[in-house]
């Protein structure tokens, strides 16, 4: 098991070190970001200042050696357009948007195990398909409609809850649920398939024959062998979810690391843009580090076969 | 099964039961707190020198001036720190008269060398603001002989002094405290800036809101009327309508095409009339105007092919001006003394244009780049974009949208790599300094890259601006500046947009004021 972790932290840290390549790189293809953070009536003088002062005038080799160099420790360096430490913005930023995801997923997991469920076991019927709507709508719905339609009407014209930003419980659901939602299709449909799957195999048949209740059977005989895949997808899409929730931060006005990003990109903050991209990618690669020794620890095949 | 249909029960139960309890108590505030709700919050920079102008929204109530202005922008004795300031007879000695008793939310005095440290700080080679650059030019030395006198010294005779560090421009003329910036380090005290103003800071959450609480007793609005101001970063229009709707913000900007909506519903609106010009211009190449441009002819014909009073109707909402003055800043025109009078107007005139195009021997036209982008306050940009090369192209001119991001427009511009092609802005309205330091940027030869107009007759006349010591003799310097960029054509104004900004149906009267990138909440929150 220690050797499985083994190489998949390596795999990991190669990963990461390519990823910072490309987005030092990228993010400096996208333009000069002085030419947004200094006023119109900047002059030529006040540009050589800002850049000396950002340290954009140095050699782009240099610039990404010391990047990556702070990085490791952690260190990620000033944002250009807030002049404040980027580890201190994402120390800010990502709670917020761990909390979103994490309630998220459980909205997402909430409405996903009944609707899978009650579509394998009711397949064919029309709660299978009832179900499916549900979830596909989810899907095929773009979030930043289901999101402003929310805020419209449910926040806005009935009043029933805040439109945005943090204030306790009740702030979550809005944003909670546009996210979930999005993700309620594809966590129904796997559990629906493996249900299906399992529901058919010779041990749960046999466990029917000797007469074990419907429910046992179901929830304990056959949920637990359809989760493998179930489990994989909610750990990837909770990275997901963490890191790329630009527009429901965006529209409920919460200052998550999406917000950040969108910010970083909008104003060409070379480091807020880094340490942002470096963050997501290290959350995902921490993320399927752990599904994967989940999965390894579920089904002990896997490990041996790697 | 029984038990996951009834799951499903149970989470659409607790899913509404969430809905209908919880009363969303988490931002509304009682009756002593104002709150915001803007778009942006641009840099988030609490640091004055470190901003840029439009952090002006929320550090205008934490900082003093040294020079006051009032709502309509006018130097004030009564909304500075300095009471009273004179020249020498040679206009290269500015001495200010501190208000006396003055303290920082700390219990600092504020004294003769926070000022000059603030000035110092504002012009030095960190700062980021607007005016630095000729602040730094201008200035030679600053004295404090005593704790509540300043004497600025000047290279050169002039009068932009007080005015360049009033609260009508940037923030070059907020006052910090010497003593606790240089003891925390500029770092902290962007974090925990202290001020001078009726405000002082409690919060930043970056991303989220800045708030605010009322200092005692103040003397610019007495004993403040909220407790607590708070500015709420609410990038999405329909959530700033949804929080106005159910009381949790008490100002929020708006854009002019939700006008109709919000006002139906009973919220009053207030406009800052004429806040920006939406202004287009040809970008020069290394030597200046080049191409069809460069024939005064096709510039009038690219004027009168507009119609402005549909643009402003179908593309604005009806909320906005025709106008008629390249550059033409109209806050500033009151106060040097111009009459921007019907005939100067451009009318919608199709078959002139292309009279004129064919006088100019381009009757069959020509490849125009327009560039189209998106910019802060005017989401309309591109549709404006696309409505005016349609106008062109009904002249004959293959006019090509070019879709970029300001940024790249601007670069094209300054490194003048896309000569003859056409950009727009929608400059902030300002008073006449601020109207004057606009145009040494942007039609002055010698501010190159920025320049737009390259006219030696123009560039002779802002020249003196900066010299001349007459105030008389600057006014008609600058009427005669607007008249050559109209008679001239020397650039295409389209139209002078107005800002709406949404109350609740409860708060007091506001003037929004007519001062750039500051909504002048001294009013609302003054207890005078």
């Amino acid at each position: 098991m220690l050797r499985f972790i083994a190489a998949r932290l390596v795999q990991s840290l190669i990963a990461l070190a390519i990823v910072s390549v490309v987005v030092f790189v990228l993010a400096r293809a996208t333009g000069d970001p002085l030419y947004l953070i200094l006023p119109m009536s900047a002059s030529q003088e006040d540009f050589d200042n800002a850049r000396r002062y950002l340290g954009l005038d140095r050699p782009y080799v240099e610039q990404y050696l010391s990047f990556v160099g702070r990085a490791v420790t952690g260190d990620f360096g000033v944002s250009l357009r807030a002049r404040r430490p980027v580890s201190e913005l994402i120390r800010e930023r990502l709670p917020n948007s761990l909390k979103l995801a994490a309630f998220a997923m459980g909205v997402s997991l909430a409405m996903a195990f009944p609707l899978g469920i009650m579509a394998a076991v009711k397949k064919g019927t029309g709660l299978d398909r009832a179900a499916q709507v549900v979830s596909v709508l989810g899907q095929s719905l773009p979030t930043f409609w289901v999101a402003i339609l929310l805020v419209e009407f449910v926040a806005g014209r009935l009043q029933w809850l805040p439109a945005g930003g943090i204030a306790g419980f009740s702030s979550y659901v809005l944003p909670g649920f546009t996210l979930g939602w999005f993700v309620v299709a594809g966590l129904m449909r796997l559990l629906r398939s493996g249900m299906l799957e399992v529901l058919d195999s010779e041990y749960v048949k046999l466990a029917r024959v000797k007469g074990v209740a419907e429910r046992r059977v179901i929830w304990l005989h056959a949920l637990r062998n359809a989760l493998i895949p179930v489990v994989t997808f909610a750990g990837i899409y909770f990275a997901i979810l963490v890191t790329t929730a630009i527009v429901v931060e965006t529209v409920f006005a919460w200052p998550g690391i999406g917000r950040l990003a969108y910010e970083g990109i909008s104003s060409r903050d070379f480091p807020v843009i880094q340490a942002v991209v470096l963050t997501t990618a290290a959350i995902v690669a921490v993320v399927n580090l752990c599904v994967d020794c989940l999965y390894a620890w579920i089904d002990p095949r896997i490990r041996y076969a790697r | 099964m029984r038990r996951a249909t009834a799951m499903a029960r149970v989470f659409l139960l607790v899913l509404a039961l969430l809905g209908m309890a919880v009363d969303g108590t988490g931002w509304a505030q009682p009756k002593t707190e104002l709150t915001v709700a803007l778009s942006s919050f641009a840099t988030e920079v609490l640091d004055p020198p470190l901003g840029g102008h439009l952090v002006k929204y929320y550090l205008s109530m934490m900082f003093d001036y040294l020079v006051g202005t009032t709502p309509d922008g006018q130097p004030s004795r009564e909304g500075g720190i300095a009471t009273r300031w004179e020249n020498s007879p040679d206009f290269k000695r500015w001495t200010f008269h501190l208000r006396r008793g003055v303290k920082f939310h700390n219990g600092d005095e504020l004294t003769s060398e926070d000022v000059k440290f603030s000035i110092m700080r504002s012009i030095g080679k960190r700062s980021t603001t607007g005016y630095a650059g000729p602040l730094r030019t201008l200035i030679q030395d600053i004295e404090t002989p005593a704790p509540d006198r300043v004497v600025i010294v000047t290279k050169e005779p002039t009068l932009i002094i007080p005015l360049y560090l009033s609260r009508s421009l940037s923030t070059e003329g907020m006052i910090t405290s010497k003593k606790y910036v240089e003891s925390v380090g500029d770092d902290v005290f962007a974090r925990k800036p202290i001020g001078s103003g009726p405000y002082k800071f409690v919060e930043q959450v970056t991303g989220s809101h800045i708030t605010l609480t009322a200092v005692d007793n103040h003397w610019r609005i007495g004993t403040p009327k909220y407790k607590t101001m708070t500015f709420r970063l609410v990038p999405e229009e329909t959530t700033r309508i949804a929080l106005l709707r159910r009381g949790e913000v008490d100002v929020a900007e708006l854009s002019r095409e939700r006008v109709k909506d919000v006002e139906r519903d009973g919220f009053p609106i207030h406009y800052r009339r004429e806040e920006s010009i939406l202004t287009m211009w040809w970008v020069l190449g290394p030597d200046g105007r080049v191409g069809p441009s460069k024939d005064k002819r096709v510039r009038e014909a690219l004027n009168l092919a507009i119609d402005r009073a549909e643009i402003a109707q179908s593309i604005f909402g009806g909320k906005a001006e025709p106008a008629s003055v390249p550059l033409g800043l109209s806050w500033s025109f009151k106060d040097v003394g111009f009459k921007p009078t019907q005939d100067l107007m451009y009318p919608y005139d199709p078959a002139r244009a292309k009279k004129l195009l064919a006088d100019a021997g381009v009757a069959s036209g020509f490849n125009l780049d327009v560039y189209a982008y998106q910019l802060p306050g005017l989401p309309e940009g591109k549709t404006m974009a696309e409505a005016v090369a349609g106008y062109w192209e009904k002249l004959g001119i293959k006019s090509r949208l070019i879709p970029v991001d300001y940024p790249a427009f601007r670069k094209a511009w300054f490194d003048r790599s896309a000569p003859g092609a056409v950009g727009y802005f929608n400059i902030a309205n300002r008073d006449w300094i601020g109207a004057y330091a606009l145009l040494e940027k942007q039609a002055y030869s010698a501010s190159k890259p920025s320049d737009t107009v390259n006219d030696p007759e123009i560039d002779g006349m802002l020249s003196q601006v900066m010299r001349q010591t007459d105030r008389e003799k600057i006014n008609a310097l600058m009427r005669n500046v607007y008249t050559r960029l109209r008679s001239e054509h020397l650039g295409v104004p389209v139209v002078y947009l107005h800002s709406p900004y949404a109350t609740s149906k409860t708060l007091a009267k506001w003037n929004v004021g007519s001062v750039m990138y500051d909504l002048f909440f001294d009013q609302l929150a003054s207890g005078k």
